[in-house]
């Protein structure tokens, strides 16, 4: 295991009751590395509009954890493989299927429920998790689950350096793209699994209910402050960075006391109404 | 080496079927090097479809032949891009994504700037450098993804009904605007258009398409009132055109003829 101290003692610097319990570093470390991650694949996602798709993913989450216990397997280990397999499965059906995009997902989506609903029906322990996957704990990450975080961050990033100009070019036309040699199908699968497996480590935080808006609103935001592309990567991951940490710090408040992933989402839909506010100003002085 | 006279491409025995239905039925034709060859016929007559087939996006049976192989340089122009209109995505971004490895968002790189704005000023549309892609009319967008294609020194340059929801003016000067670069830049162009005067003008050879190949050669010759009669089901009045046609000079110099008119 990676020695992680170091990052839990800079988490512990931050000027908020409670961080000295290392529960709370592990919250804060998680959310500043899934929140970029969601930021900047959601300006993908809404690009490609693939909302659907990465709620699709999302709602396999459980039938991932049911299935790995009802097989014996970690399921920290098994929703994240059941989550890529998912968005793989979606992808390939919508290459190869002459069905509409969102009647594939639409299927794949009953199935992956109802698998997951019927795994529950006949388990009653697997039957109380339920309510950790529909709202989410990131107060319940693992040190282990953040060792895999770093991973994922480091495959991000390196993904957003490579395929970004790429993946802008294929959502503006799959066919002019492929006409001027950008190979498509191979961006847009790997965009699917890490897509996939950022979705599946949020629900973890913000829940399997929540876990669309964590890459939808941060980007709406983005696109109405944004000038550019480029502008709406930097946005989306401002909005989505301060809203995971000011929604951290308020739901641990005694007074709040509310679950910390509705608390992040509120707080990006503060920041969306602000952009639509400072869109309506910038579209009238310009009128 | 190659053969300059070789066609760019050819279109053999070439179908596709969709859904039962015979969308292209053994289309047999070819596009000079060099040519300005335009596709025209009725709506469904299958010229959108040929031109997907040629790009590899449908599926069809028989061969395409293209003069340098798949590795040709292909540029596309496509009838219209289906934006969101709202997207903070500018001109300068749009024209940089293809040429600049370091991501868009660490900024646009100097050398991919001035290659864009080179582009721009090819197709005569510098100004448009700052503004959002989603803010451009038809006529703007279609001088931008011009720029596009021509970034790719495409040695065949694909377009779909380029001048579609333009206005009149503005649909003859792309059409001018097109006949100049192909002069210059010396690429094969394969498009679409309904619009027969600019056919008229600016084709060097026509395909009359209606599923299967009506017809095809130059338009002085092609452009008959029996083939549109075939082509449209209507008596088209096209004397004026052809009177034009008589009036207009060959083909340039290093374009290819495009042989005989040829009745399937």
């Amino acid at each position: 295991m990676i020695d992680l101290s170091w990052l839990f003692h800079l988490a512990s610097l931050f000027p908020l009751d409670g961080m000295d319990m290392r529960f709370m570093q592990q919250a804060l470390v998680a959310l500043v590395l899934l929140a970029p991650m969601t930021a900047a694949l959601g300006v993908q996602v809404v690009c490609y509009r693939m909302a659907f798709f990465s709620d699709a993913v999302g709602h396999s989450a459980f039938a991932g954890v049911a299935i790995g216990l009802v097989l014996g397997v970690n399921p920290h280990i098994s929703m994240p493989l059941f989550g890529l397999a998912v968005g793989l499965v979606i992808m390939f059906m919508q290459r190869f299927s002459a069905l509409p995009s969102d009647t594939v997902i639409g299927v794949v989506f009953s199935a992956v429920v109802a698998a997951g609903l019927a795994v529950v029906s006949r388990n009653n322990t697997i039957a109380r998790d339920l309510q950790q996957f529909l709202y989410g704990d990131i107060l319940t990450m693992t040190e282990t689950d953040i060792c895999w975080l770093l991973a994922l961050f480091a495959v991000f990033v390196l993904f957003q350096i490579v395929a970004f100009n790429r993946l802008l070019y294929a959502s503006t036309s799959s066919i002019i793209a492929r006409a001027h040699r950008v190979p498509v199908a191979l961006f847009e699968y790997l965009f699917a699994a890490l897509l996939a497996l950022v979705v599946m480590f949020s629900v973890w935080g913000v829940g399997v209910l929540l876990v669309t808006a964590m890459l939808i609103v941060p980007a709406a935001a983005a696109r109405n402050f944004a000038r550019s592309a480029g502008g709406m990567f930097w946005w989306a991951i401002v909005v989505s960075l301060t809203s995971a940490v000011t929604g951290l710090a308020l739901s641990v408040q005694p007074w709040m006391g509310t679950a910390t992933g509705a608390t992040i989402i509120l707080v990006c839909c503060v920041w969306f109404v602000a952009s639509v506010v400072v869109l309506a100003v910038r579209n009238e002085r310009q009128a | 080496m190659e053969n300059d006279n070789a066609p760019a491409i050819v279109f053999d025995h070439v179908s596709v079927t969709r859904s039962g239905l015979n969308i292209l039925d053994q289309v047999n034709a070819s596009v000079p090097r060099g040519s300005c060859t335009v596709l025209i016929g009725p709506n469904g007559a299958g010229k959108t479809t040929l031109l997907l087939a040629l790009l590899g996006e449908v599926n069809y049976r028989g061969n395409i032949t293209l003069g340098g192989g798949r590795g040709l340089r292909i540029g596309y122009v496509p009838q219209k891009l289906a934006l969101d209109r709202g997207m903070p995505f500018t001109v300068a971004e749009f024209l940089s994504m293809g040429i600049q490895k370091r991501p868009l968002w660490l900024g646009i790189s100097r050398q991919a700037r001035k290659q864009a704005r080179d582009l721009l000023d090819l197709v005569h549309a510098t100004h448009l450098i700052r503004r959002r892609v989603g803010t451009l009319s038809g006529g703007e967008m279609q001088r931008v993804l011009l720029a596009l294609a021509l970034q790719q020194n495409p040695e065949l340059l694909v377009l779909d009904e380029p001048s579609a929801g333009v206005d009149f003016e503005g649909g003859r000067l792309f059409c001018e605007l097109l006949e100049d670069l192909r002069k210059s830049q010396g690429f094969t162009q394969i498009m679409v258009s309904h619009d027969l005067g600019m056919v008229a003008h600016h084709a060097t050879c026509v395909i009359c398409l209606k599923r299967r190949v009506i017809a095809q050669g130059p338009p002085a010759k092609v452009l008959t009132g029996e083939v549109l009669q075939t082509l449209f089901g209507m008596h088209m009045g096209l004397i004026c055109a052809q009177d034009h046609l008589h009036a207009m000079p060959a083909g340039s110099g290093h374009t290819a003829s495009c042989g005989e008119l040829h009745h399937d």
